[in-house]
């Protein structure tokens, strides 16, 4: 592949929590599992944190898809989940509203050991980016 | 506890570097091939020094390795690093490594960041080494980036009193209260009623040791009374509470104390469930009796001198009934006056009946004993026993569903042959043999007890019964000034909820308070004891130095930008972790949030609403996660891709 | 040979969940804790289990927590595939021998990388997988062992030296030897967990030879997320079963197994599985065949009766025996309990012993106390003290002192903890007092 090639790849971004689904991005690895190099991880200690602007301008700046890898239901702080689950709703309008495909934002969650789902995820999300970007 | 002490550092200065001045060292790590044979290091290394502040850039074999750290070490000092990012295997495995080399360098182990290329590049990535060492390029960018906006952070550390108040004096708070005693820590048991021991003071013998529950009481009330580091207040209960972690004030009446302390240990055990009026005839007839009035007339020293007699009459036959309270299915039962089910098995009942049952059968032997169950739920060591005894000794199981529960009613004048009797004991689960009442075996029984028998071809049977004992479960105990002053949560069946069953077990949402016995859920004394020395150990823990060491990962609220919006306040899902204070500033008043580092979780909900980005969670700032996002996206790693 | 010296506050044998929590409970008040565990991993029986009951919990998010806090802990030191040969007082100290097996892998150099797996051509049942997966002769124990170091099967390694030449550090050591360590501890928690029944224990349930009758910690295994087969399937023929038959007792409350106590945790095991199992195969049929059913702890019942409510079948009977017909089906034999107590012939597509509990150690074996006649260790003051044991200054925790589920063998752990931590005080060791400790990671 080319250089000027790779630099269309879209990138995905992936926000994983600290206490779940960072370790299940680790596992993958530990059984040696592939999956697409355009997918960064990062760690968040709860995506809660984010505010609706700071998708967007991930989004402006060139992230091509985000996948917010949370605990779900056995987040350890009381209340995140559902705000959270509620901040990705409303992203999702305002991603209407400017034009953004809304599926390229995705909430799910992911454990420890999580590999399938993880690897799910991300093709998925591969699969949207590279047949419509 | 100073407010500006978690901030001081971060004014350290960086020798008046800025950003993008800053010395950052850039280590990345071969893994002995784990990471270099996928990922081409020289390339990642390469990248980095391009940046601006890619002071130091190296690649080593083993940078986990001594030699590896030492490197780092020797930079510091040698290069005056300001920042170190290395890039290894996952931050789980050797952050800790690393942070710990930066201090012992001499630098704060903050300014450390570290980068996952292992499992999640190369491992992840070998059918495409150039798409992962692009990876691994674009991943230490973000974690140059991060690494600039690095703030030195200190554990905050703050004074605790080495002092533990006990809530409750049953049998699991006395367990508590003597163990932190134990270990030197001062303690002050509150109890609410007149005396120490709790339900068990009110029990006869217990299961599984047939010990007499006052002897056992007696031992552990002794050692708690004659204990110099405890102080005992009966008819005492706590009235208001504030503060935090380490440093609670409780207000105690009657007695109007203050108790300065630095963890609770909430031990405020059960009520037994009471009964509706006329639920299987009980407040009905005078012969249906509890589980625990059982307990005292089979007590030598209860009303009864231990004789088994009701209405001045020796008891022939004894009918127990299990799951009074307890197991209660929606649609099929009443729900109490609070208008709740009680769901749940109240866990000790089925032993303790069985062992009553038996003792009944053998000091009373001429004494019929019906026990009319749903599951026999003998779980615990040396609980089957009492199964298997009580069924040796004849006393005869009848198992009912929950939608047929037995019935209670007055037993007719004499039916003659027809009304159906069990006689001779079966065996466990093998069926019941009956035989018809006769005209020789008259019964002159109050009551008759009709269940449907699933063991029996689902038999009605009919039991005379002249005591009809009703097994009562465990309910909550009204606690609701604590539950107020103290914040405490509670689950779907009103006992107290802990943070994680698995996790933390014998912690409460609020730092500090703890735990234990059957305020949290029904438990035998066995179980309460091993909880209330749990809940010691934990408050023994956070109490062991007087000093309460907190992670640095809070968030504190940046005062020139805070407008005092209090959107955060809102936000926030710790009781008085983040509240509003007014306070002169340049000779006026403002308002502007400030967070309790005691309560805070660090869990960021405050900042996605902060409207100026004025409260961050340290470590995990949004400028940190903005600067790495756009290192991500930038295109400087693409152009340097060579294809030799 | 090469003796190591280690001076400690307390020593806890086993590095399940009792232990850990044990060991984090006195490290946490400034007790320097060696945890000595028999397996090549630290996590027990624990971190081998799907999911957990009543909160449905991925187990090993709650269980790596706990390992990785054990060995990044400052006080702790962990010492695996080591064992316990002897343990004595001398004075007021306890003198331990302790023997690591050797791993013919150099732990220190070991980077978890798996390039000697790789390379190794030989495949044997995978012990952690319940057999039901494939390891090498030379493996990593699982994905999230901790530590994350290769172990080398010498007795079933080929010795093609494969893995030596892959090896990125030179880890691979043929000539290791077992390594003697004598500890000086001032306490000792016995937390060596259980053993699940031999699954050969009746010779009416197949004596372990019928392919398409599994343990529970087997299904366990299959339920998890990163099992051997990545989903459920039965071993004779790879098939989807449409139907699974939960035999609960098997191996408890049963005189002629042995066992006459209940094993507490197999009513709500099962329960779980056949929960779960709901969840993956929505079509398929599940009964158990129960005696009782105990779901007498926190959220337990409300647990059983959400089962209830998803149409698994719980069925009040006795199990007479297993079979199997010419497709290998399990044939199941059935003495119903209620109704008119008929015997009736059940054919699944799969059946699960709900296993029974039973002592994993003898401690004789190191010279303690003889245990109590149910095998596990006996208490002597079950009541108000129930970790005490008939050696003073020895504590016990978790199922070693009889079956119990997570919750209370973790809280029994605490409250282990909270004696050793009281015994170390009374006896003068107050934590940070010696300083001498010569702890290795």
């Amino acid at each position: 592949m080319l250089p000027a090639d790779r630099a269309q790849v879209p990138k995905i971004l992936i926000l994983a929590t600290e206490a779940c689904a960072y370790p299940g991005a680790d596992n993958v690895g530990q059984i040696h599992a592939e999956y697409p190099a355009n997918t960064y991880v990062v760690r968040v200690p709860a995506p809660v944190m984010f505010s609706e602007p700071f998708y967007l301008h991930c989004f402006e700046k060139g992230i091509a898809g985000i996948i917010v890898m949370s605990c779900g239901h056995e987040c350890p702080y009381p209340g995140a989940y559902d705000t959270l689950a509620t901040r990705i709703s409303r992203v999702h309008e305002l991603m209407g509203e400017r034009g953004i495909q809304t599926n390229r934002l995705r909430l799910c969650a992911v454990c420890t050991v999580c590999s399938k789902a993880f690897l799910k995820e991300v093709h998925q999300m591969h699969e949207l980016l590279t047949s419509t970007v | 506890m100073d407010k500006s002490q978690a901030q001081d550092p971060l004014r350290e200065a960086d020798n008046g570097a800025t950003a993008h001045t800053l010395r950052i060292g850039v280590y990345v790590c071969h893994c002995g091939g784990n990471i270099s044979d996928v990922v081409d290091v020289e390339r990642v290394v390469q990248a980095a020094s391009g940046l601006s502040n890619g002071v130091v850039t190296r690649h080593y074999p083993a940078m986990c390795s001594e030699t590896g750290q030492n490197l780092i070490i020797d930079d510091i000092s040698n290069e005056k690093l300001d920042r170190v990012v290395v890039a290894a295997c996952s931050p789980s495995l050797h952050e800790h490594t690393f942070r710990a080399a930066v201090a012992r360098a001499g630098k704060n182990a903050y300014l450390y960041e570290h980068v996952n290329i292992r499992e999640q590049v190369s491992w992840c990535g070998k059918s495409d080494p150039d798409g992962a060492t692009n990876k691994a390029i674009r991943l230490v960018g973000a974690g140059v980036a991060k690494a600039r906006l690095l703030r030195p952070l200190a554990p905050i550390s703050m004074d605790a009193k080495r002092h533990v108040t006990v809530v409750g004096g049953g049998v699991s708070g006395l367990r508590a209260a003597r163990d932190l005693a134990r270990i030197g820590l001062a303690v002050t048991l509150i109890e609410r009623s007149a005396s120490l021991g709790g339900h068990m003071a009110q029990w006869h013998l217990v299961y599984p040791t047939e010990d007499k529950a006052r002897d056992l009481l007696r031992e552990l009330v002794d050692e708690v009374i004659g204990d110099p580091n405890i102080t005992v207040h009966t008819r005492a209960e706590v009235i208001e509470a504030s503060g935090y972690v380490g440093n609670f004030l409780l207000r105690v009446e009657p007695e109007h104390i203050t108790v300065e302390t630095g963890a609770i240990v909430l031990a405020t055990g059960f009520d037994l469930y009471q009964p509706q009026e006329g639920e299987f005839g009980y407040g009905q007839y005078p012969e249906v009796i509890t589980l625990d009035q059982l307990e005292r007339m089979l007590d030598p020293e209860g009303p009864t001198s231990g004789r088994l007699e009701r209405n001045g009459r020796a008891v022939n036959n004894v009918c127990l009934i299990h799951c009074v309270g307890s197991r209660q299915i929606e649609g099929i039962h009443q729900p109490g006056p609070d208008g709740k089910l009680n769901e749940y098995c109240s866990r000790v009942c089925c032993t303790a009946t069985l062992r009553a049952a038996g003792e009944i059968r053998r000091r009373f032997p001429r004494t019929n004993v019906f026990e009319l169950y749903r599951d026999i739920r003998t779980y615990g060591r040396g609980h089957e026993e009492y199964y298997d005894e009580a069924s040796r000794l004849g006393v005869l199981f009848c198992r009912y569903e929950a939608d047929r529960p037995p019935v209670v009613s007055p037993a007719e004048p004499k039916k003659g042959p027809g009304l159906i009797c069990a006689k001779h004991p079966p065996g466990r689960s093998g069926k019941l043999n009956l035989v018809p009442f006769s005209a020789e075996e008259p019964d002159d029984s109050a009551l008759v007890v009709q269940v449907k028998d699933t063991l029996t071809f689902g038999e009605e049977l009919e039991i005379p019964a002249d005591l009809v004992v009703l097994v009562t479960g465990m309910v909550p105990r009204e606690i609701d000034t604590l539950v107020d002053q103290l914040k405490l949560s509670r689950s779907a069946d009103g006992f107290l909820q802990e943070v994680h069953p698995k996790l933390r077990p014998v912690e409460l949402a609020v730092n500090g308070l703890f735990v234990a016995g059957t305020c949290q859920a029904p438990m035998d004394i066995s179980e309460s004891c091993a909880a209330g020395s749990a809940a010691a150990a934990k408050a023994a823990a956070l109490l062991a130095s007087g000093r309460i060491e907190l992670d640095p990962f809070l968030a504190p609220v940046d005062l020139d930008v805070c407008r005092g919006e209090g959107k955060c306040v809102e936000a926030c899902q710790y009781q008085k972790a983040v509240t509003l204070v007014e306070v002169e500033r340049d000779g006026r008043k403002v308002r502007h949030a400030e967070v309790n580092s005691a309560l805070c979780n660090g869990c960021g909900m405050c900042t996605a609403v902060c409207p100026t980005g004025a409260i961050q969670v340290e470590g995990w700032r949004l400028d940190q996660f903005d600067a790495m996002v756009d290192a991500l996206v930038a295109d400087y790693a693409e152009t340097e891709v060579s294809h030799a | 040979m090469h003796h190591d010296k280690i001076d400690t506050d307390a020593l806890v044998i086993g590095g399940g969940i009792a232990g850990l929590q044990a060991a984090l409970d006195l490290a946490d008040q400034g007790f320097r804790v060696l945890i000595v565990e028999k397996q090549p991993s630290i996590g027990g029986k624990m971190i081998g289990l799907s999911k957990v009951f009543p909160t449905l919990d991925c187990c090993s998010c709650i269980c790596t927590p706990r390992m990785a806090e054990a060995e990044h802990h400052p006080n702790i030191a962990i010492m695996t595939y080591t064992e316990v040969r002897h343990v004595r007082r001398e004075g007021d100290r306890f003198i331990a021998d302790l023997v690591k097996k050797p791993r013919y892998v150099d732990e220190d150099k070991c980077t978890g990388c798996r390039l000697c797996e790789y390379a190794c051509n030989t495949e044997l049942p995978h012990e952690f997988e319940g057999d039901l997966g494939v390891r090498k002769a030379i493996y990593v124990p699982f994905s999230n062992a901790v530590p994350q170091v290769a172990l080398l099967d010498l007795e079933n390694c080929i010795l093609c030296g494969r893995c030596e030449k892959v090896c990125p550090v030179g880890a691979i050591d043929f000539l290791q030897q077992p390594q003697e360590t004598v500890v000086r501890a001032g306490t000792v928690v016995v937390a060596t967990g259980y053993e699940t029944i031999r699954t050969d224990f009746k010779k009416e349930y197949g004596q372990g030879r019928l392919p398409n009758v599994l343990g529970a910690l087997q299904v366990e295994r299959l339920l998890a997320p990163h099992g051997p087969y990545g989903r459920v399937l039965r071993p004779s023929d790879g098939k989807v079963p449409d139907s699974i038959a939960y035999v609960q007792c098997a191996g408890s409350r049963d005189r002629s197994a042995g066992v006459s106590y209940c094993s507490r945790v197999c009513c709500m095991y099962a329960i779980k599985q056949a929960m779960l199992l709901c969840g993956t195969l929505p079509l398929a049929d599940i009964t158990i065949y129960y005696m009782d059913i105990r779901a007498f702890g926190k959220g337990f019942e409300q647990f059983y009766q959400n089962a209830k409510a998803m149409g698994i079948e719980f069925v009040k009977a006795k199990v007479a025996s297993i079979t199997e017909d010419q497709q290998q089906n399990p044939i199941v034999r059935i003495e119903v309990i209620e109704e008119d107590g008929r015997v009736e012939q059940r054919q699944h597509d799969m059946a699960v012993l709900s296993l029974g509990l039973v002592p994993g150690w003898d401690p004789r074996e190191v010279g303690l106390a003889a245990p109590a006649p149910d095998g596990f260790i006996r208490c002597t003051q079950p009541m108000i003290a129930p970790c005490r044991t008939p050696d003073e200054g020895v504590f016990v925790a978790g199922c070693a002192a009889g079956p119990k589920d997570i919750p209370d063998s973790i809280i029994e752990a605490g409250a282990a903890a909270m004696e050793a931590a009281a015994y170390l005080h009374e006896h003068t060791h107050v934590a940070g007092k010696e300083t001498t400790t010569t702890c290795m990671k």
